[in-house]
């Protein structure tokens, strides 16, 4: 086994480890915020990839763009998704069971709006220009949209890490996820805070599924695909830990990576082994700092 | 007052009885049809669904069969088989249909031939194609309209030994879905091969789960294995995420990129418009521009006119179906005598789209599997299907016995 082929695995598995991350840290912020879990987070992740297929494919905008508005448009159904249907079930007896319900009632819903009005073929999204082809590193070959996909992770992660915790906004995210009626006895708008992040956590989701588009083919049914890898990341990261997620995700991606290429024929199974010995020693989450494991 | 209750009475009267009237005249054959309506292969039963309709339009506008008329009820089969289960037994007991009909997935297609045989109600399988429904799992009123999984693997293999006189190759590798589509075309690809004689040695297998969104690290895996053949065995939707992700890591100019059960698929064709890479050796159960014959170009032409979109393969299985219930009942003149209509299935002759001349597709007596030409061909740049921008030509046609499983095994096989 020569270096170039583990370095060339180590970056599949960084790829893979992006979009996993991007996806699941959606999932995990509204977690960590609101404590919703929201098996719908997928279906954000279906939409933002067909908005971007209308965006750029049908109407011609530039990729970049097209992408960025495809999460904004994603962003905007998640709240008000948000705002009409997930609110009236917060504070009922066993909310767990309701979210989950209702969640998964999106997901039907929207896999059906998306068939009926993009149709049930497949739908491709082309790479930007000048991110066609692939460079080369000793004998190391990574595709450059796989790159770019890296980078916008990092980006992601630091703009968020910025956001949590550098600003008003952010501190006021990470106070209602400890206590939600205290922060609302001092003034804060606390459905609001909410809404809004829901909204961008829907947003993240719906620009994954834009991004990873020119990779992956844009069907009904995508969103409950990549939701059972997402729940896996926010597992192992800690429900509600956004930076475990990102651990969660860079250590799910080159799990995979190596065992596809050690044992191809189990490597599917290596994933869950990964998660079942978490939830059985470390439930809290592999990354889960002190402070989280006690709440 | 009086007389407008009199005329009120009246009209309840027709309303009531009139249906019933006109019920009790009409001879209808019922077709009890499941197809998946959600999700990935939504397109597949969509497509199918637009098919059969066109197909009994057809017939019914000739005046039916046998004087019957065609009526079909369709049903979201959920692709889940315990659903699919009880929606046929529905079907049986409640709409009283004469034939189950339809099914994407093999594994629903496994679960309603049970229900097939125990009720002695026909079922026309018209896409899943696991070689068990018409071998092992073998039952007298199951009858399959469209090709297995082992005649493309037989052409493949037949493709295969062609080309190593060609363009020597030694290794390959396989790549396909974790479950019985995936692993039985592993296995009778390499069955072929030995059979055939050709001498290979398989590198290396990948089998991620169907559906699974990221095939980098099986990529990269891949070009290390360095294969000459990269046989594939996806499916759908699958092939368009492989095809795009291999792409840019250059996987097509090192390996021949070989999928001949579905990897021709229109479907995959169109998603992937002018990123389709040339040179794929592909194949699929029927193709838009292949055989360039009348039949097959109306059929392509109509499905476009009625739904807007060229058909997918999955629509001319479903179409097959259709004609193959209306020749049988022709045959037998009603569709109420089961015993005989199974009579009239062993045998039959039904000319097909996918027929190129000189061919009539027919339904193998012993196996009930039917029995058709497979064309193999390779990717070239053609627009004539938009949106797809390249298709397949450069075929390779292989006669419709030669893809038969020898007499042995298919008598081992029905026996287990």
């Amino acid at each position: 086994m020569d270096f170039a082929f583990l370095a060339t695995q180590m970056v599949s598995g960084f790829s893979l480890a992006t979009l996993l991350f991007l996806n699941a840290s959606g999932l995990t912020l509204i977690f960590g915020v609101g404590r919703i879990f929201n098996f719908a987070h997928g279906s954000f992740y279906m939409l933002g990839a067909y908005f971007g297929y209308q965006l750029s494919a049908v109407w011609g905008l530039p990729f970049w763009p097209a992408i960025l508005v495809a999460g904004a448009a994603a962003g905007i159904v998640g709240s008000a998704s948000e705002y009409l249907f997930l609110r009236r079930i917060y504070g009922r007896p066993h909310e767990g069971g309701f979210q989950i319900l209702l969640t998964y009632c999106l997901i039907l819903i929207f896999d059906d709006l998306v068939k009926m009005i993009w149709g049930s073929e497949y739908k491709s999204i082309a790479k930007p220009p000048g991110f066609l082809g692939a460079v080369q590193i000793g004998d190391v070959f990574i595709p450059t949209y796989n790159l770019a996909i890296i980078a916008v992770g990092l980006l992601v992660v630091l703009a968020a890490w910025w956001i949590l915790s550098r600003t008003r906004a952010g501190r006021i995210a990470r106070a209602s996820a400890v206590d939600r009626e205290i922060l609302g006895c001092l003034g804060v708008n606390v459905p609001l805070t909410l809404t809004v992040v829901f909204g961008l956590a829907t947003a993240l989701g719906g620009m994954t599924g834009a991004l990873a588009a020119p990779l992956r083919s844009v069907t009904p049914g995508a969103g409950i695909e990549i939701i059972i890898d997402s729940l896996i990341v926010v597992v192992l990261g800690g429900m509600g830990n956004f930076w475990g997620a990102w651990f969660g995700a860079i250590l799910l991606g080159e799990v995979n990576a190596f065992a596809v290429a050690f044992v191809p024929e189990w490597s599917s199974l290596f994933s869950y082994i990964v998660m079942v010995l978490t939830l059985i020693f470390r439930p809290e989450g592999l990354f889960a700092p002190a402070r989280i494991r006690k709440a | 007052m009086k007389s407008r209750k009199i005329a009120l009475w009246i009209v309840l009267m027709l309303v009531v009885f009139l249906p019933s009237l006109g019920f009790a005249q009409e001879k209808v054959i019922r077709i009890g049809a499941l197809y998946p309506m959600t999700g990935r292969s939504g397109l597949y039963g969509m497509d199918s669904v637009a098919a059969a309709e066109m197909a009994i339009d057809e017939i019914n506008a000739k005046g039916g069969a046998a004087g019957y008329k065609l009526d079909i009820i369709f049903t979201d089969s959920k692709s889940k088989p315990a659903y699919a289960v009880r929606v046929a037994e529905r079907y049986i007991t409640e709409d009283k249909v004469h034939f189950l009909f339809g099914v994407v997935s093999s594994a629903v297609g496994l679960a309603v031939t049970e229900i097939s045989r125990q009720n002695k109600v026909i079922f026309i399988g018209t896409d899943h194609a696991a070689t068990e429904l018409t071998l092992d799992n073998f039952q007298p009123y199951y009858f399959r309209v469209s090709n297995n999984t082992f005649q493309s693997m037989t052409a493949g293999a037949l493709y295969l030994k062609e080309l190593q006189k060609e363009k020597p190759w030694k290794t390959i590798s396989y790549i396909g879905p974790d479950y019985a589509y995936g692993h039985s075309q592993l296995d009778e690809i390499q069955y072929n091969l030995k059979r055939f004689g050709v001498d290979f040695q398989l590198v290396s297998k990948y089998l991620p789960k169907l559906y699974e969104p990221d095939y980098t690290s099986f990529i990269t895996s891949l070009i290390k294995d360095k294969p000459d053949v990269l046989v594939s065995g996806f499916w759908g939707g699958d092939t368009v995420a492989f095809i795009k992700q291999a792409k840019a890591y250059g996987l097509f100019e090192k390996m021949l990129y070989f999928h001949p059960d579905a990897g021709g698929n229109y479907e995959v064709m169109s998603a992937l418009g002018a990123e389709m890479p040339a040179g794929l050796v592909l194949s699929a159960r029927h193709h838009n521009n292949w055989p360039d014959t009348e039949l097959n170009r109306r059929y392509v032409a109509e499905f476009k006119r009625r739904t807007g979109r060229y058909p997918t393969y999955a629509a001319e299985g479903a179409y097959a179906g259709i004609y193959a219930i209306a020749r049988a009942v022709e045959k037998v003149g009603t569709p109420d005598n089961t015993e005989a209509l199974v009579k009239a299935l062993e045998g039959l002759q039904i000319k097909l789209p996918e027929d190129p001349e000189g061919f009539t597709s027919y339904i193998d007596p012993q196996t009930h599997q039917i029995v058709q030409v497979q064309a193999i061909g390779v990717s070239v740049p053609d627009d004539k299907f938009p949106p797809a921008k390249m298709m397949l030509g450069k075929w390779k046609v292989y006669k419709a016995e030669d893809l038969l499983p020898p007499k042995e095994l298919i008598e081992k096989r029905l026996k287990k």
